[in-house]
């Protein structure tokens, strides 16, 4: 039986298409502002939003988008601030992420540590016809966000007091920065899981680095490199029973390696 | 009519007092050097003047309007003191420039050809134009400071605030630097800057404000230019032609 004749596969090559393109996109930017560990802290930050959903009886998804969102907006204050404290103000935000998950799941009737798991390492094969829709919005609209305020954005991440004094609205586009961010956390967390959801925002743009010259360029290349590692992934899972999101994963950090040898090989050549 | 107004400025930051009642003017067209020693303010005032810093005391107009009030800032060129440029992700030289276009640009325009001339202008007048399509992080610190100034050039200005553009930077650049301001000078345009050593650009200025110890100690024609890079004829034999459209952008009176 053909891999795209199954329900559950097409939604999930969807989600994954969609999800594999938005990630790296927005990451371009973080890595650009040196944040790439950004995601990392906003998927802590989400899980508690997770537990809150279920805590509440509502779709673990939507607490998600607004506990991560409240999370990355505060992030972005804290760096705004440029404090000293701040790298220890964002640990703080971190752990209270994961403790604040795991102490509300156990308070809730529906939910329980193994039900966090599923959103730790992803659950892509198990992705609904109401999920599909919400990931296909939320990926769109981060999409949309990155296309319409690119050059904006760009100028920012160049430098923030150039912006600032060319009347750039710096603090908002910040903002929509950290909470595009925060959406493309919760939407990837079902393709690979909260914990390697940096992952796909991070690798593909280090792997497009290693072969492009031009900051359009390696946005473009990233997001292709991010589809292709996500289809990658649920495909090999599928054929070989493992989880989707490590195989995405492991295929991401693969293409990493292989550009990593050809961009060192090219930088050895010309200088002969 | 005055591009900056700065009347008994104090700032403060972080509870010291940087600067303590100055009082400054920078008229249209006016090219004005900032010196003094480290420490003394130079920079603080620069950024006073874009409106980086707020002011603690005192009152500072630009173009005529209240600091606060005022929102035509693509009339505001800075170039801040800077060692390298770019982020965590390669970008072109001409992407950087472009950049500096972007407040001019409409969002679901994207650049018109008016925009890619400014752009190509800009790189031209700093020499940077055969550079366009190569990674920023692959020129030198006087390249990558010429790719600053076409930056804000490229967002054509009417005044151009530029700190310290002259530290760490190659003879050639420096240069080539004086040919670019003084083709903004020539068009109308006005220069504050922030300088250690003048070197090439001593020939344009025609005002020095010195600061000492966050006040104004003289405000006033330049030191003599010394050495044999000062000479005003050394400075236009390479200046380009002044190109129509970029003095069109200055809003000549």
């Amino acid at each position: 039986m053909s891999i795209l004749e199954l329900d559950f596969m097409q939604r999930a090559l969807v989600a994954a298409v969609l999800v594999g393109l938005a990630a790296p996109a927005i990451g371009t930017f973080l890595v650009q502002r040196r944040l790439s560990l950004m995601g990392d802290g906003i998927g802590h930050i989400a899980l508690t939003g997770v537990a809150l959903g279920f805590l509440l009886g509502t779709a673990p998804v939507a607490t998600a988008v607004v506990v991560a969102s409240l999370g990355a907006i505060a992030i972005e204050l804290v760096r705004e601030r440029g404090a000293a404290s701040g790298d220890v103000a964002l640990a703080l935000l971190f752990y209270g992420g994961i403790a604040g998950g795991v102490l509300l799941i156990g308070l809730s009737d529906g939910g329980s540590n193994a039900t966090l798991v599923s959103y730790l390492f992803g659950s892509l094969s198990s992705v609904s016809r109401g999920d599909l829709v919400v990931i296909v919005l939320l990926s769109v609209a981060v999409l949309a966000v990155v296309g319409l305020f690119a050059r904006e954005l760009f100028a920012v991440g160049l430098d923030e007091e150039v912006a600032r004094v060319a009347g750039l609205r710096v603090r908002f586009l910040n903002l929509l920065v950290a909470v595009a961010a925060a959406v493309t956390v919760t939407v990837a967390m079902r393709v690979v899981g909260l914990l390697l959801v940096s992952a796909l925002m991070v690798v593909p743009v280090a792997t497009a680095q290693q072969l492009t010259r031009s900051f359009r360029s390696t946005l473009l290349t990233a997001a292709g490199l991010g589809a292709a590692a996500s289809v990658g992934g649920l495909v090999l899972a599928f054929y070989v029973d493992v989880a989707p999101g490590a195989a995405t994963v492991v295929l991401a950090l693969g293409g990493f390696l292989v550009a990593a040898l050809l961009g060192a090989g090219r930088r050895v050549v010309p200088s002969r | 009519m005055s591009v900056f107004a700065l009347s008994h400025g104090t700032v403060a930051l972080g509870g010291r007092t940087i600067l303590s009642d100055v009082s400054v003017t920078v008229e249209r067209g006016e090219f004005v050097a900032v010196l003094g020693a480290n420490g003394s303010g130079k920079t603080t005032l620069v950024r006073t003047l874009v409106g980086l810093v707020p002011l603690a005391a005192g009152s500072l107009t630009v173009f005529d309007q209240p600091v606060q009030r005022f929102r035509e800032r693509w009339r505001l060129g800075y170039v801040p003191q800077r060692l390298a440029v770019g982020g965590g992700v390669p970008a072109t030289v001409g992407e950087v420039v472009a950049s500096g276009r972007t407040p001019r640009v409409r969002r679901w325009r994207g650049l018109t050809r008016e925009d890619k001339h400014a752009v190509m202008h800009a790189l031209e007048d700093v020499g940077m134009l055969d550079r366009v399509r190569d990674p920023v992080a692959t020129l030198s610190g006087g390249q990558q400071q010429r790719v600053l100034i076409a930056r804000a050039l490229a967002g054509e200005p009417e005044v151009l605030v530029l700190d310290e553009p002259t530290a760490g930077v190659d003879v050639d650049s420096q240069e080539l630097l004086a040919g670019a301001l003084s083709h903004l000078s020539h068009a109308g345009g006005s220069v504050v800057l922030v300088a250690h050593e003048l070197g090439p650009l001593a020939a344009l200025i025609q005002r020095a404000v010195v600061l000492e110890h966050g006040r104004v100690r003289s405000d006033g024609p330049p030191p003599d230019p010394e050495g044999p890079h000062a000479a005003e004829g050394h400075v236009h034999q390479h200046a380009h032609p002044a190109d129509p459209p970029r003095a069109k952008g200055f809003g000549l009176p």
